[in-house]
Formats: C-alpha cells, structure tokens, sequence
C-alpha cells in the first residue's frame, strides 16, 4: 500500500467505507443497481438491509424496510405483518416489483422476494 | 452530596440575603475616610521603601541616596496636588461616583474608557497582590522566622479576605475605622518622635551589620537621571487609591459631593504629610533595603526599631497597624474591582457572570476572580513587594490621565462659569500624570512595566471581541416589524435502548406533546436484540413507529446523528424534539450508567431546529 492509500484510507469517512463494502457486495448479481432504477417499470433489484421500521397501527401493521446497494435505496413495505422470518438487519434480499414515488423516498409495496446468501 | 456541597458553601459564605434586603447606609466624613482612605494611606508603608530600593540597591549610589529621598518625596507631594485638584473636580461633577471608567465613557467615547476600565482593572489586582505582600512583610519583620512561609502566608491572606468578600463584608466603618486611625497614630507617634529624638536626643542612624548593608551602603555610583526618574516613579505609588473617594461619592452623607471633597482634602493632607515625614525620618535614621529581598526588615520596621529603642510594645503597634491597614487596602479593591467589572459587563464588554450577584448580594465572579488573578501574581513574584511596584502604576497613572482628560473635554463641552480656570487644571493634571505614566513604562519597562503595557490593550481587544459577539447576538434576537414565529412541522423522535418503564414513560410523554409525526428509534446490535425489542414493542402495545437501524461500525452516537439528519432533510420547515429517556441515580453510580445519553445530548447541542429532552427515571 502506497502512501497515498494510506493518506486516502486515513481520510474517508465511515460512509465512503461503508458504500465501497456495499458495491463490492453486490457486484457479483446481475440485477439492475438501485441508482439507475426507473419508476413505475417492473425490475428486479437488491440490497442490504439498512434499517427496519415496525408501524404497529391498530389494524393494519406494517413493517418498511430500506434497502441499499451503495448506489440507492429503496424502501420496501410489506403490509399485514410486523415480521418476515428470515428478513433482519445486515440481510440481503432480491426482490422483485414495481417501485413508486412517494414524496422524497422510492417505495415499492409488497414485492415478491428472495432472501440472498 | 448535593446537600453537603450547599452546606460547605453555606459554612463559607453563610446564608443567603434576599435582594429587597439590600440597603445603601451613608457613611459621615469621620467614617468615610478610613473606609476610603486606607489604600492611599497604605502605600506610605511601601513607597519610601520602594524609592531607597532604587537609590541603593539598583543604581548603588550608597548614601548620597538618603539626600535624594526628601526632594522625591516634594515631588510626589506635588504630583499629589496636582492630582487631587484634579479629582475634586470630578467629585463635584459625578455626584453618582465618577471612576475613571465612567468619566471617560461619558466624555470620551468608547475606546479611551476601555483603555481606563482595563487599567483600572488590572490596577485593582496588583493593589491586592501588593497590598497583601507588604502586609506579609510587616508581619515578617516582626516576626523574622516567618521568611520561608512568606508566599503561602500572602496567598493564604488573599483567600481570608475573598471568603470575607464572598461573604459580603459591607464597606463598614465599624471595620474600617479602628485599623486606619490605628495606623495613622502610629505613624504620626512614629514620625513625632522620631524626629524629636533626633533633632533633640541626638538619635542617629542605625547601626547595619552584615554583608548586604554594607554592600549597599559602599555604593559610590554618581546618581543618573534615569534613576532618579525610577525612583520618582516608585515613589508616585503612593497616589495609587486616591481615586476610591470620587468613586464612591453616592455613599457619602448629604451633601455628597461636599462631604466627599472634604474627606478627598483630609487624605491628601494625611497622606502627604506622613509620606514627607516618614522620608524626612528616613534621610535621618538611614534605614536600608536591598531589591532582592536579603534584608527581610522593612524600613518602616527599621525606623520603627530605632526610634522606640528596640522591639518592643510600641513596635509591634506599628507593624500589626500597618498589616491592619495594608489588608484594607486589599479589601477596598475587592469592592472595586467586582463593582467595575459589572459596569463594564452591563455595558457588554465583560461576560455577563460578571454583573451577577451571588447569595451575599456581592458580585462573587468577580470577587473570585479577583483573588485567583491576585494570587497567581503573588506566586509568580514570590510575594516581594518591590518586584510588583514596577507593574503597579502605569495602570493608575492611565486611569488618571483618562479621567482629567475628559474632565476637560467636559469642562470645554459644558463651559459652565469659571470653566476655564478649571479646564486648565484638568488640562495640567492629566498631562502630568500622563508623563509620569509615560516615565514608569519606559524607566522600568525591563522590570515588569511591559506586562501591563502588554496586558491593558490584549484586555481591550478581548473587551471587544465579548462586545462583537454581544452585539451581533441582540442585532440576531432583535424582532423586526411584522415578524411572526413560523409554525413549523413538529417530529418527535423518542430514543429506545430497551423496552423498560423509563421508556414507556418517555413514549406516553412524547404522545403527550401531540406532534406531526412520532417516531422511536433504536440502533440494534444483533439480530437476537431486534427480535427481542420487536416482540416487546408488540407485548406493551405501543404503538408508535419503531425504527430499527443497525450500524456497522458499533456506533451509536454517530447511527442516532445519521439517522437524524436524514429525518431532518425530509421536511424544509421541520423541528425536531429528540426525547431520551435517561436513568438519574445518584452521584455516586450515576458513572456506572452508559454515558451515551450524555454524548447524544452534546452532539445535539449545536444542531439548528432540534430540541433536547430528558425524560428523567428516578432510581430511588
């Protein structure tokens, strides 16, 4: 390792290193990356699970999570149910939908999915 | 713990007084004098010691130094004069007190009355420091097997009178008076007699034995004018203090200004006449001193020795009088200097602490600063007089020159009848103490005048700098026509660690504030500790939003700060409440308690459009 990485390694933040994890992850899948994803057109896209989000409604509960592959995210909503065994933090889905624009955020609502090794 | 933290403060400064207690008693001119008088008078302990250090053991001129002493001493006495006419001009015209801070603001404009409120500032803490040292050095005189202790004995003298002060000693004649008319007698015995065992009983000079004396006194330099002029300026100490009186004029009886003006005349009187007495004496009894302290005697206690015959009652009169006096003089300044940082902190040029005041009724920041700045100096000069004279008065010669120049640009401005005659003794005093000013910077520049010369202007610039930031925090807070608070878009974030009591209480409170949008949010380790915070969540039946993130560096402050940004940016117009609930044990264990909370909070500190809440769990 030549200085300069050394330099570049003691300057990049914790999300650089964090997206460069992500890209390398994901290079082995022929899906379309999430940054050049297009609306309202069926694609198979998939991520990492970034965070989880639980809404516990009376009725109808519902549980988003946001996935990424260090280009984008999108966020997955499967409503009716509070937890898919197998979905969790740090897991990979494939899945497979038509995604929306909903204010500032992509979502796609209940996708078929994959769970990736 | 907290309760015994209060009792300790409580057992120093005693209880609380209540603001509407708070009461101004006037003083008569018999009470006023020792109360105002005792620094003035106090440095005659000092100065004609100060003026032989030079003549001796600076520009070794032996004893031709003892022929010089009276005509400084007539030129000091001048300048006394000079300057006292000056000020009975400021009496009559500041009946509200008139320091030189406010002389100067109200005639001057801005930068000259920083300049003055610098230098008296900084002149307040060498009268503490000095004063103090030369009350050691009495009591060292008498009492010669205290000399190794003379450091620790000044600093702890220094913490006795800030405690005093803490406590909220009044300027009251029923402390003041004793110590300074004390003082004043034995002076006046000491002088009396002296001279009358000398011109009468043939008392001559005082035998010195020992290496030093004789070292000085086989001096045979011719005397250059730039001692003479040194030691003119260690003599002029002696005017530091003259200006207490015409600080605090609205605490004279009425008629104020008349009284004041009196008492202003009576201390000068005082001070001359002992000042020109003790060097009289002096020329006649030959005391010396050395500037590195070797001699430990003070001339004041040689003389003292000489003229009483030894060490007896009459003596140590003298030397507990002038230690009595010379604490005084210290005191006062604990008075002045609180008093006239809060002036300048109510004029937005000192932080804002310093206008408080604390449980006594006094201005406890500055009092307290006041004697850690005091002590430092001790400690750095080893508490010798003679080594803080050279610091002492370029201060109190620029107050002086500030304040008789604006009392001329006031008498030019008001020309009130007879204001010529007036002007033009403001004109000559401040330009005589503007000189002598001049001459203590450049004749002991090298022995310690550049400190204030360095430190008056850095403390006008930091004055500055407070002033800047003042401003532009009111220019900031200032409400424009029209201008209405936007409503903004409420998110309440309620941090989750685990699903306790202290949680579900911090949850019902966030629902309480019936925001736009609530939201818990937990950063998770594992995913055994999400299951398990999912399957609570769900058993307590909260049913607010549960965001669950997970970091891959293990960090929580910084997943917490990601995330709320990221919330952040989805509204323009949003303020966001983050809601941690925090566990409040005692002093004792509260350390045991993962500080996370703590650096949340000081994370969140800074950020625009966010407001912090603890929702504290008492553990009992």
């Amino acid at each position: 390792m030549g200085l300069r990485d050394i330099g570049k390694n003691l300057l990049t933040d914790k999300k650089e290193i964090d997206t460069e994890r992500l890209c390398s992850r994901f290079e082995q899948y022929d899906f379309v990356r999430l940054g050049d994803m297009k609306c309202r057109k069926r694609v198979k896209v998939a991520g990492e699970i970034k965070r989880m989000r639980i809404k516990p409604r009376s009725g109808i509960p519902a549980v988003e999570i946001v996935i990424t592959d260090g280009t984008g995210e999108i966020t997955v909503i499967f409503s009716g149910r509070r937890n898919i065994p197998g979905i969790d933090h740090g897991g990979c889905i494939m899945i497979d939908g038509v995604p929306h624009q909903d204010g500032d955020r992509t979502v796609v609502l209940n996708p078929a999915y994959t769970l990736l090794a | 713990m907290a309760l015994s933290a209060s009792a300790l403060k409580r057992f120093f400064i005693g209880k609380p007084i209540a603001s509407s207690e708070d009461q101004h008693h006037r003083l008569s001119k018999k009470i006023a004098l020792p109360v105002f008088a005792s620094d003035a008078i106090s440095s005659t302990a000092y100065a004609t010691e100060e003026i032989l250090i030079v003549f001796l053991s600076l520009a070794a001129v032996g004893l031709s130094a003892f022929d010089n002493l009276v005509p400084i001493s007539i030129l000091v006495i001048a300048l006394l004069i000079i300057v006292v006419s000056s000020y009975r001009q400021t009496i009559y015209a500041y009946p509200k007190g008139g320091g030189s801070y406010i002389v100067a603001r109200e005639n001057l404009g801005k930068h000259p009355s920083l300049v003055a409120g610098a230098s008296m500032l900084v002149d307040y803490i060498l009268t503490v420091a000095v004063s103090v040292s030369a009350g050691v050095a009495a009591i060292i005189s008498a009492f010669s097997n205290l000399a190794p202790y003379r450091v620790m004995l000044c600093i702890g003298f220094i913490v006795i009178v800030t405690l005093a002060n803490l406590r909220g000693i009044k300027e009251s004649g029923a402390l003041f008076a004793p110590p300074t008319y004390l003082y004043i007698l034995s002076l006046a015995s000491l002088i009396i007699v002296g001279l009358y065992k000398v011109y009468f009983k043939d008392l001559g000079p005082i035998d010195h034995s020992g290496e030093v004396a004789k070292e000085l006194l086989s001096g045979q330099k011719s005397l250059t004018i730039f001692f003479f002029l040194k030691a003119f300026s260690s003599g002029a100490v002696a005017l530091t203090g003259i200006e207490a009186v015409a600080d605090g004029v609205p605490a004279f009886e009425k008629p104020e200004a008349k009284n004041a003006s009196k008492t202003l005349m009576w201390m000068a009187v005082v001070l001359g006449t002992s000042f020109l007495g003790l060097s009289i004496l002096a020329e006649k009894l030959q005391p010396l001193k050395d500037h590195e302290g070797n001699i430990k005697v003070t001339v004041l206690a040689q003389m003292a020795e000489q003229v009483y015959g030894g060490r007896n009652i009459f003596f140590f009169i003298t030397q507990f009088a002038t230690f009595g006096i010379l604490i005084l003089a210290a005191n006062t300044a604990y008075a002045d200097f609180p008093r006239l940082s809060s002036i300048i902190a109510q004029d937005n040029f000192l932080p804002r602490q310093l206008a408080n005041r604390g449980d006594r009724l006094v201005f406890s920041n500055g009092i307290l600063f006041l004697g850690a700045a005091a002590s430092g100096l001790v400690f750095a000069f080893g508490g010798l007089v003679n080594a803080l004279i050279p610091l002492y008065a370029v201060g109190v010669f620029t107050g002086f020159t500030l304040s008789q120049f604006g009392m001329l640009v006031r008498h030019r401005k008001l020309k009130e009848p007879g204001w010529q005659i007036r002007a033009f003794f403001s004109g000559v005093g401040s330009l005589t103490t503007l000189f002598v000013a001049g001459i203590v910077v450049v004749v002991k520049f090298a022995d310690g005048a550049w400190i204030p010369a360095v430190i008056i202007p850095s403390m006008m610039v930091i004055f500055l700098t407070i002033n800047r930031h003042y401003v532009r925090v009111r220019s900031f807070l200032q409400i424009e026509e029209g201008y209405i608070a936007p409503r903004q878009i409420h998110l309440v974030v309620v941090l989750v660690g685990s699903v306790n009591r202290g949680v579900l209480q911090a949850v019902k409170y966030a629902e309480s504030l019936r925001p736009d949008r609530l939201l818990a949010l937990s950063v998770v380790g594992s995913p055994e500790a999400r299951a398990k915070l999912d399957a609570d969540w769900a058993k307590h039946n909260l049913t607010v939003e549960l965001e669950m993130v997970t970091d891959q560096f293990r960090d929580i402050t910084d997943s917490i700060m990601t995330r709320i940004n990221e919330l952040d940016d989805e509204a323009s117009d949003d303020i966001i409440t983050v809601i941690i609930p925090e566990f409040v044990t005692s002093l004792r264990s509260q350390w045991l308690h993962n500080q996370s909370a703590l650096s949340i909070k000081a994370r969140l500190l800074y950020r625009p459009n966010t407001v912090v809440t603890s929702v504290p769990i008492v553990i009992k």
